[in-house]
Order: C-alpha cells, then structure tokens, then sequence
C-alpha cells in the first residue's frame, strides 16, 4: 500500500490541495467564522488563503497577487450559489485561480471539463460505458458521470476550462444545468439534483471571443470576473518572482534563482512590449502580435534556468536569457523580428551599461 | 467665562456631506430641543440662513464668499439635502430656534485660504531643493486614511467610513465614534501639524478659537448651554468639546481680511462630485441623496434594491437588456461582499462591484454611464428669484459699466454697431478702442452661451471692421450668467475655461481652426497658442486637402484681420506655412477623385491659390506653381481639376501661350474620349474667363475637337459643355458667340441668337433625353 504523500512524489504537478494541505489544515483548525453548506471552511478563510496572511504559527503564501479585491467579489458570488466565469488576457493566473478556490472551497480540485473544439455534451451531462450497457441496458453501474455530475451529486465544485472553445450547443448543455440544479437520466428514470454546495467555476480566454461566443443566456448564469494584467511593475515582479521559485523547486531545477535584477529587466521587455510604450511613457512603441503574458514571462525564467542548468554553470547568462526572450516574443511572423529589432535599436540601446550584455545577446539571437 | 457652562454644550461632529450624520442630528435635536443650533460656516453669512431655508429654495446649493476687487477669490460652502448643517438650518427655522454660523468670517477665511495655498507652495519648493521626497518624516493625510482602511480591512477610507458611520443605524454611536475618532486623529497628527505644517496648525487653531469664542457669546446672551448644539466638521469636534483658549477681542482685530461679498448660487451635482477638498467623501451625490430619501422613509434595507434597480433601468432605457433576474443575483451579491466584511448593508463599492459583474457582465465600460447617472445624477439647485448676485454677475455689471453698455440692459431689442477700427478722434486709450472692447465682451458671452448679444451677419462680405449686433436682455440671460459662475469668476476666466475644455476634446482639423478663430475673436491668447498647438497636432497626421485648406484659410482671414484686433498673429505663420505645404504635398494624390468630390477640391485649390498669393513672402509659392503644373500635365488624375490647375497656371503666366496653346489641342485632340476632352474643358473654363475669351486659338481648337466627335459621343461631351457653359454669365456667352461667329463665317447677331435664343420644342426633347443619358462607367 501506498501512503498518499508516496503516491503524489512523483507527480509533474501537484493539485492545489496536496501543494497547501498543511495551510488549509491550519486554516480548518482555526476557522472561526459562519461555514456556508458545502464548504470546508468560512469565506474569510479562503480569503486569506488565497490573498495570503498568517493563521496561527502558520504563514499563509499569496496564491494570487494584485487584486484582492476581485478574489473578494469571486467568493462571495460562489457564497450566494451562482457559478463562476473568469475571463482574462491569457497568463492572468484564471485556472491558476480557479484551482486554488476550489481546493479551498471544496478540497478537491480535480473535478474538471477541458474544454475544446471536440468536448461533447456527454462530457458535461453523462456518457455509457458500452460494453456494459449492450450487457445489461441502462443500469447505474453503466453511467458515466461527468465531473459536473459528481461535483453535483457531491455539492461541490466543478471547473470548466476555457469555455469559449467549445461548441455552442456544448455551452448550452450548462444552462439547464446552471438554472434547474438538475441533470436527468431518462434512460434509468432518474434525476440527480445538486446538493447545497455545488457551483462551476469557468475559465474563457479573452483573445478568443468571436470563436464560439457564449450566449447571453449563458452569459447571465454567471458571475463574470475579469481578470485584469498585473497593475504595476512591482506586483508583476513579484508574482513572476513567487512562481518562478514554487516551479523550481517542484522541477528540482540545478540552477540559481535568477537575480532580482534579471527578473526586473525581463518583466520591464514585457510590460513596455505589452502596452506599447516605455515605462516612462515618452516614447511610443510597437507591440508584437503575439501575446506576451506574466505566464510567459514565468516559462521563459524557468527555462533559461533549466538551460543555465544542464548546459552551463547554473547561472543565468545573457545568452539563455536572449534565448528565451526570442521565443516568447518572435511568434512565427516576421513582424515581430522587426518589432523586437526596433526594440532592441530604438530602447534597450540606449538604457546604458547594465542593459549592455543582454543588449548584445539579443541583438546576435535576432540576426 | 465659566468654563462648566461651555462643557455642557452639544456637540456634534459630522462629515460635511453625510447622510447619517443628518438622520442622528436630527435625531439628537428632537430630543433636545435645544434653543440654538450653531452651525460650522462663515458668520457673516447669517443673513442667508433665511435664504436657505426659504421653501423656493432645492438645494444643492452654495454660500460662495467673493472679494470685491481684482484678484477676485472665491470660497464656496456648498450644501445638499442630505448636509447635516442644512437639515439643521431647517429644524431651526422649523422649530423656532435661534440659527447661526459661527466660523471665521469670509473675509477672514479667503485672505487665510490664499496663505494656505502660499505656504502650500513654498513647503513644495523647499522640499524639492532639499531633494527630499514629501512625506518621509511628517505623517501624510492620505496616508493616515488608508492606513485607517487597511486596519479595517477594507479597501479605501471611503468605504470604512460608509460602513462603519453613514449605514450605522444605532442611535448615538455616530456621535460617540466621531469624537473618539476626532481625538485619536488628533493626537496623531497634532504634534506632527504643529511643527511640519505650521500654517495649517495655525489656521485650525485660529478656527477653533474664533468658534469657542462665538459659542461662549452664544451662552452670554441668555441661551443655556445644554440647549446649544453645535454642528461641525468631525476634526474639530474634539477640539470644541475641550475647554480651551478662547479668542479676545483684541486678536480679532489683527486677523488679516479683504472685504468680500456673499451670495448664495445654484449648485450641482456634478460640481459637487467633481470638488475635492470640503467634505470629500461627496464622489456619488445622487447615490447619497437616495440614501437619505430612504433613511427619512426609515427602509434604508432597501437602498441597494433601488440603486441596483435604477442602473438596470437606465441601461434598458439605452438599449441594453437587463433582466430582473440579473438585478436580483447583483443584490444578492453586494449583501454577501457586505458580509465578508461583516457590515450590515452593502456600500457603494459592493454595489458598483456588483453592478458590474452582473449587469455589466464583467465589464466597466458598459455600465459607466449608468453608474455615472445613478452616482453622481444631474440635479441643479434653485433659488428664489433675486437671491443670487454672483462674482461673475459682478464682473459683468462692471464691464458693461465700463464699456459704456449699461443702457442696453433692457429687454428690448436694440441694434448696436461697432467699428472695431483705432478711433483716432478721442484722445483716450480706453475711447480709441472701445468697439473693439466691446465686441471681444459680446463675442465672450456668446461664447459662453448667454443669449445677450446676437451677431447679425453683415451684408459686407468684406468689411472685416464692422459688426452688427442685436442686444437683448432676459431673465433667462441673467441665468446663463448665473450659472456661468460654475465655469469661473469673471467673463474672461469662464471664456478661457470652456475654450480649454474644447480645445482638449478637439479631433478635427476644421474644429481645431474654427477655435482659433474663437480665441482670436474672445482675444484669449493664451488659449489661441494652445488651439496652435492643437491644430499644428491634428495637422500632423491629416492627409485631407480639402480639410488642410479650409483651416489654412481661416488661418490667413486671421493673420490677414486679426492686427484689427489687436492679436498677435505672428506665431500663426509658420503653421500657416506648415499647412500650406501639406496640402502642396497631397494636392496629387487628391486630385484623384471623383467628380462628386472635384467640386469640393476646386474650391480648396481656389483658396490654397489665394494663400499663395496674399502670403507669397511665407507660403512656399515655388512648390504651389510647380504642383500645378504637375497636376495640370497628368492624364490619370480628375480632368475637371488638371483643367482647372491649369487655368490656375494660365491666369498667374506661370505658362506661355505656347504651352498652352500646346496643351489644349493636346487634351481636345481628335480620339480623346469626350468625358476627358469635355472634362478638362470644363475645369479650365472655371476661372478667368477673359483669359479664355481673348484666345481665339483656343475655340478653334474646341471647335475642331467637338466637330471630330462621332454622334455618340458628342452626346457625351454635351453634358460637361452644358454644364460648364451654364455658369457664364449671358455676356460671357454674348461673347462666345461673337467669336463662333466669327469662327463659322455668320454674323455674329445671327450665332448669338441662335445660341443664347430660346430652345425649339424638338431641342427641349432632345436635352431632356441626355438627362436619361447612360455615364457608363465613369
């Protein structure tokens, strides 16, 4: 038999609930206020688990920086039993916060619907394991629940990511879903209604609307949030700091945290590519058709360190830095070269000898 | 004086604009029925209470303080129904209680406020040539409130302050919270004030003593002290409930003052929204003045179901569908945002969160012009007629007085006309140009919207000197005037102001110009620079010639005429160049258009030609000829306007007869497809006709032209020669006849009557056929 810490070991990635399980005990053990049906703890605690603080001896870490204000606005619309949407930029942390909540909601994260162009209506309602329906007809062992389903029957919490790709009668199967609280089964003459609890968290990529966009009925069962880009400098830095950290250490990376002051240079690329100008806001630039998100700046990161690592010395250099920021902002189109060469001339040039080496690097990298 | 008697005294600390602090005012006044309520606000403005209170007036409305003379400073005191002073002012008059303001005087108040500011300023300098950051060794206000927030968990100051005083609903603890909290704040940023921002200490410190002082007159003449209550600001209830110093008369005397005046003038919603400083906390007037409906109703549970309810409404109203459902679930919401902070009711901030996750589906920008009605609303207040006498009436009634206008104050209409030039008769500076004076005040409040003066259009294209007016005045001007008080303190500032405000929203190159114009006639220079600046911006990215030349010739009637009114154009020129050169550069690529779109260019071209001939020593009159001559050789662009480029040409001898003679038998020869040969013709023929009428050369050569068309498209070129011919005048086309005729061999007396004579019937018919006529594809 194997112990429960075993089984997750080796695990590319730890859901939310197994990552925090000593802060959301600490969190339950001290638990004061009113808990809502359903839940494992009170809002002010999610709250505090996802925006950070300390309980007890206990130090809570942010799970989500920036805006805590939101994160209040998605509790208390799951307290009130309505569903869920995030939409964001993509790299805004939506799943991330999607899986945070409901591992602090509901203790399991894992009840998911990705979605994609071929998610089906089985896949949100039920389907047939059928060998056994050809056996015996339609018996209960024969059903196979959606993950929606279970969180329903188990008043819990079911995530539907990236919504907006999935056709729209797959979208519509979740209106009946959102409003009657019911799914029937008419081939076994029964319904499983949802117990108190229960609610769907969405997730929906802004640069995909106009794919399949989602009906207004649709649109009205939920709360929607939207995710904004981080606000300022010091809060992208911080939260591309935190997570390049976390995902280290679960890679087991043989390379050094980068420094502060790489951090800081790759995170000022991104915001002036990503707005459009410089930090000081004289000087007007081009943006690269692409998107370039905090996400990405955190792969990138994580990626020269694995480079730094198996190839070098374990340091960041330039040259893996270069690397990684031709990757992330030269998207196949010739476009963006001539954006990032612009770049490169027109700004990173003249920011003087600290930006010299990582100037010369990129300059080689996008000849 | 006894300082037990001034202990007993009420005190009652509030936010300037609260709504719960006017229900437990009102509250505490019933149950104390005291004799006198004194009131935070300038003591020379006793006289208005009355005013306030009087059933013609709807607030919101201000007291607003203004010197005499020039600076003018103002200083308002606004109130809204929900004021806890103006609810007190009501009880008052109500409940036969004696009613006072017993702050410093305004004539006080605006000489300390201008200190203020100064010593503001200088604190700024120093701190900037110490290179020291502000803040880093005094305690900051904004600081302190967000720290307050912060310790309470909540976002902003604003919003702890509504959930913990303004929906509080027990009876006396926003009282007690307010002088607890007054304390504290005190004794945090006392020591602080005292040494770091000395000026402000001071200022408070002379307040307080002048109220102390008041309130202790209040009991010397015969109120008793535990049937006074006294209304101010939550900052200095702590201060006067304290026994402390007390000021003499003496010191009285030594305040610095400048004699104001005082009136009270409708005020809005939108300025009270948009005014900082005086009880901040005043971002969402409507939101709070349906708070306090509700309160006096005493269902304040169902402010969020209105407030939710009338967003939704508004946005049905302007086409966007929101169901009931959906305002329902955003109730739903803001109670349970309001729990997370353990708050009764939802505030502002959870309502507006709300409404924008539900009926904005996530996004603010659906919903901000709802939000903006719903919070901030469009109410003006009024006041009984003849109440108000604002700075900017004064400024009026001063220069009308000065410009020797007074007599035209009447309601009947009069004609008044001005001669804007120097009046070299009278020896004084002020007589030389009073016209002009004159004019530039009646341009300004035309400007400003107030129906005084009409300009008449003058039947005189050309005499620029002149103007006609027709002056009128009405109690709706007297309004307007009124009203213009919000906009600034004299005629000139509030001009400035909305120009400004123009010159900021200004997208077009023509608005851009016309603006010009405006601050050239209102002579505001400084604003005239900055519609420069506009236009020379807007300038920058436009490629529209016909836009270019139209604000290139409102530039040059400026320079050309704005010497009469004394302007300095100089700086205009170079901008005049600028456009001039731009609209050389794109005259090419315009010129391909079509003939819909030529009329307009002709027109352009006209000015652009004119430009070049009145500014020859700025514009670059070289490149003009030359891109005419580029236009006027090319086959590919619109005949009608290389024709006309090249009457451009004919006319300035910028080509020979040669060259001419050259180009017309190049464009009529035979094999030309009509619409071309026809075309061009018709653009030539649109200016100097003489020029054309003296070339005999030139008929022969149409003449060959027109014969060597086949039938069918003689019907074609028919149509433009009809059309450019029906222009001239019947001499011009007595003239054209004389020389066919001499072309053709008839008496000239013959061709003319058959070519100016009426049409046979059969030729009518024919005529009306062409109107059927099929333009293919061009």
């Amino acid at each position: 038999m194997v112990t429960s810490q075993e089984q997750w070991q080796d695990m590319m990635c730890l859901p939310a609930e197994q990552l925090y399980q000593e802060e959301i005990a600490a969190l339950k053990k001290a638990d004061k206020g009113k808990i809502p049906v359903g839940w494992q703890m009170s809002p002010q605690s999610v709250l505090t688990f996802i925006t950070g603080g300390k309980v007890g001896k206990t130090v809570i870490t942010p799970k989500y920086i920036g805006n805590k204000r939101l994160v209040e606005m998605a509790i208390a619309t799951l307290v009130t039993d309505r569903a869920l949407l995030l939409i964001g930029e993509p790299g805004t942390a939506k799943s991330w916060l999607s899986e945070n909540l409901t591992a602090a909601i509901y203790g399991h994260s894992g009840l998911v619907v990705q979605g994609t162009a071929g998610t089906s209506e089985e896949h949100v309602r039920y389907s047939w394991n059928y060998a056994m329906l050809l056996a015996n007809g339609p018996t209960p062992e024969a059903l196979v629940q959606s993950p929606v389903m279970r969180a329903m029957e188990a008043g819990g919490i079911a995530r539907f990511e990236e919504i907006s790709r999935c056709a729209s009668e797959v979208q519509d199967a979740l209106i009946s879903i959102l409003s009657e609280k019911t799914i029937s089964v008419p081939e076994l003459g029964r319904e499983v209604s949802a117990r108190k609890g229960f609610s769907i968290i969405a997730t929906a990529n802004t640069r995909d609307r106009g794919v399949n966009e989602m009906s207004a009925a649709l649109k009205r069962r939920f709360n929607i949030l939207i995710l904004p880009t981080p606000s300022d400098m010091d809060t992208e830095v911080e939260i591309v700091k935190k997570r390049v950290r976390e995902i280290a250490s679960s890679y087991d990376l043989q390379a050094a945290v980068p420094a502060d002051e790489a951090l800081i240079k790759v995170v000022t690329i991104f915001r002036e590519l990503r707005s459009g100008m410089t930090l000081d806001k004289k000087e007007k630039l081009k943006s690269p058709a692409g998107v370039i998100s905090t996400a990405e700046a955190i792969s990138l990161l994580t990626n020269s360190m694995a480079l730094a690592a198996s190839f070098g010395n374990g340091e960041i250099t330039d040259e893996d830095l270069a690397a990684g920021l031709q990757g992330a902002i030269v998207k196949d189109d010739v476009k963006d070269k001539l954006v990032w060469k612009e770049y490169l001339d027109n700004v990173m040039k003249k920011r003087g000898a600290e930006w010299r080496g990582l100037y010369t690097a990129c300059k080689e990298m996008n000849e | 004086m006894n300082s037990v008697a001034t202990a007993a005294v009420h005190i009652f600390g509030v936010r300037h604009l609260s709504p719960g602090g006017s229900l437990h005012l009102l509250e505490l006044l019933q149950e104390l029925q005291p004799t006198a309520v004194l009131i935070e606000g300038p003591s020379d403005a006793n006289s208005e209470i009355q005013h306030l209170t009087n059933r013609h007036s709807t607030p919101p409305v201000a007291i607003l303080a203004f010197t005499e003379d020039i600076p003018v400073r103002t200083v308002l005191w606004p109130f809204a129904a929900y004021s806890p002073e103006f609810q007190a002012m009501k009880w008052a008059a109500e409940n036969g209680a004696h009613a006072a303001f017993i702050d410093l005087p305004s004539s006080v108040t605006v000489t300390m406020q201008q200190l203020r500011l100064e010593a503001k300023e200088n604190v700024e300098e120093e701190e900037t040539e110490d290179g020291k950051p502000s803040g880093s060794d005094s305690f900051d206000d904004s600081s302190i409130y967000s720290r307050i927030a912060t310790i309470a968990g909540e976002h902003d100051y604003d919003m702890y302050w509504e959930r913990n005083y303004e929906l509080n609903p027990s009876k006396g603890v926003y009282r007690e919270a307010i002088i607890a909290f007054s304390t504290q704040m005190r004794e945090l940023t006392e020591e602080d004030e005292r040494q770091h921002q000395r000026v402000e200490y001071a200022y408070n410190a002379v307040r307080e003593a002048y109220m102390r002082r008041q309130i202790q007159d209040t009991i010397a003449a015969g109120h008793e002290p535990n049937r006074i209550v006294v209304v101010c600001g939550a900052y200095h209830a702590a201060a006067l409930a304290q026994d402390s110093y007390v000021m003499t008369d003496q010191e009285w005397t030594h305040l610095p003052s400048r004699k104001t005046k005082l009136t009270l003038m409708p005020y809005s919603y939108y300025k009270l929204s948009s005014m900082s400083g005086y009880g901040a906390g005043n971002h969402a007037p409507h939101y709070y003045e349906m708070m306090w409906e509700r309160m006096q109703t005493n269902t304040l549970e169902e402010l969020p179901y209105y407030y939710l309810s009338s967003i939704a409404r508004w946005m049905r109203e302007t086409g966007n569908h929101r169901s009931t459902a959906e305002v329902i679930e955003a109730v739903r919401l803001a109670e349970a945002l309001a729990a997370l902070h353990g708050g009764s009711a939802p505030t502002l901030r959870d309502l507006r969160d709300a409404a924008q996750t539900l009926l904005g589906r996530g996004d603010l920008s659906v919903i901000a012009e709802a939000l903006a009605r719903v919070d901030v609303g469009t109410a003006i207040g009024s006041l009984a007629e003849g109440v108000s006498q604002t700075p900017i009436q004064d400024d009026l009634n001063r220069m009308l007085k000065q410009l020797k206008l007074e007599k035209y104050k009447t309601t009947v209409a009069t004609d008044l006309s001005l001669d804007l030039r120097e009046n070299r008769r009278v020896t004084s500076e002020e007589s030389t140009f009073l016209d002009l004076n004159r004019s530039t005040l009646l341009h300004r409040l035309a400007w400003l919207g107030i129906s005084f003066a009409k300009l008449r259009p003058s039947g005189q294209e050309h005499a620029t000197w002149a103007e006609y007016w027709v002056i009128q005045w009405s109690p709706e001007v007297e309004i307007q005037v009124v009203e213009s008080t919000l906009l600034g303190e004299t005629i000139e500032v509030a001009s400035a102001y909305v120009l400004q405000q123009k010159l900021d929203s200004c997208s077009t190159i023509a608005e851009a110009s016309w603006l010009i114009r405006t601050a050239c006639d209102c002579r505001m220079l400084e604003q005239m620079e900055t519609a420069r600046q506009t236009l020379q911006r807007l300038a920058a990215d436009s490629r529209d010639v016909i836009q270019i030349a139209a604000a290139a010739k409102e530039l040059s009637m400026i320079i050309g005429y704005g010497g009469l009114r004394r302007m300095d154009t100089a700086r205009l020129l170079p901008l005049l160049e600028q456009l001039f050169m731009r609209a050389c550069l794109f005259l090419l690529d315009a010129a391909q258009c079509n003939d819909e779109a030529a009329t307009d260019m002709m027109s352009a071209m006209n000015e652009l030609n004119r430009i070049s001939l009145e500014h020859s020593e700025q514009v670059d009159e070289s490149l003009w000829l030359q891109e005419l001559l580029h236009l006027s050789e090319r086959d590919d662009r619109n005949p009608r306007l290389s024709g006309f480029a090249c009457a451009i040409l004919m006319e300035r001898h910028a080509i020979t007869a040669q060259q001419c003679a050259e180009e017309v038998s190049r464009r009529l020869s035979p094999g030309i497809p009509a619409d071309l040969g026809a075309g061009w013709f018709e653009g030539l023929s649109q200016r100097n006709r003489y020029a054309l009428l003296s070339r005999q050369s030139l008929w022969e050569q149409l003449n060959a032209y027109i014969v060597s068309l086949s039938d069918d498209e003689f019907a074609r070129a028919l149509v433009f020669l009809r059309r450019a011919f029906s222009s001239f005048a019947p001499r011009e086309k007595t003239m054209i006849a004389e020389l066919l005729g001499e072309l053709w061999g008839v008496h000239a007396d013959q061709a003319a009557e058959i070519l100016t004579g009426e049409l046979k019937e059969d030729e009518v018919k024919m005529i009306d056929e062409l109107n059927d006529f099929d333009f293919e594809d061009f």
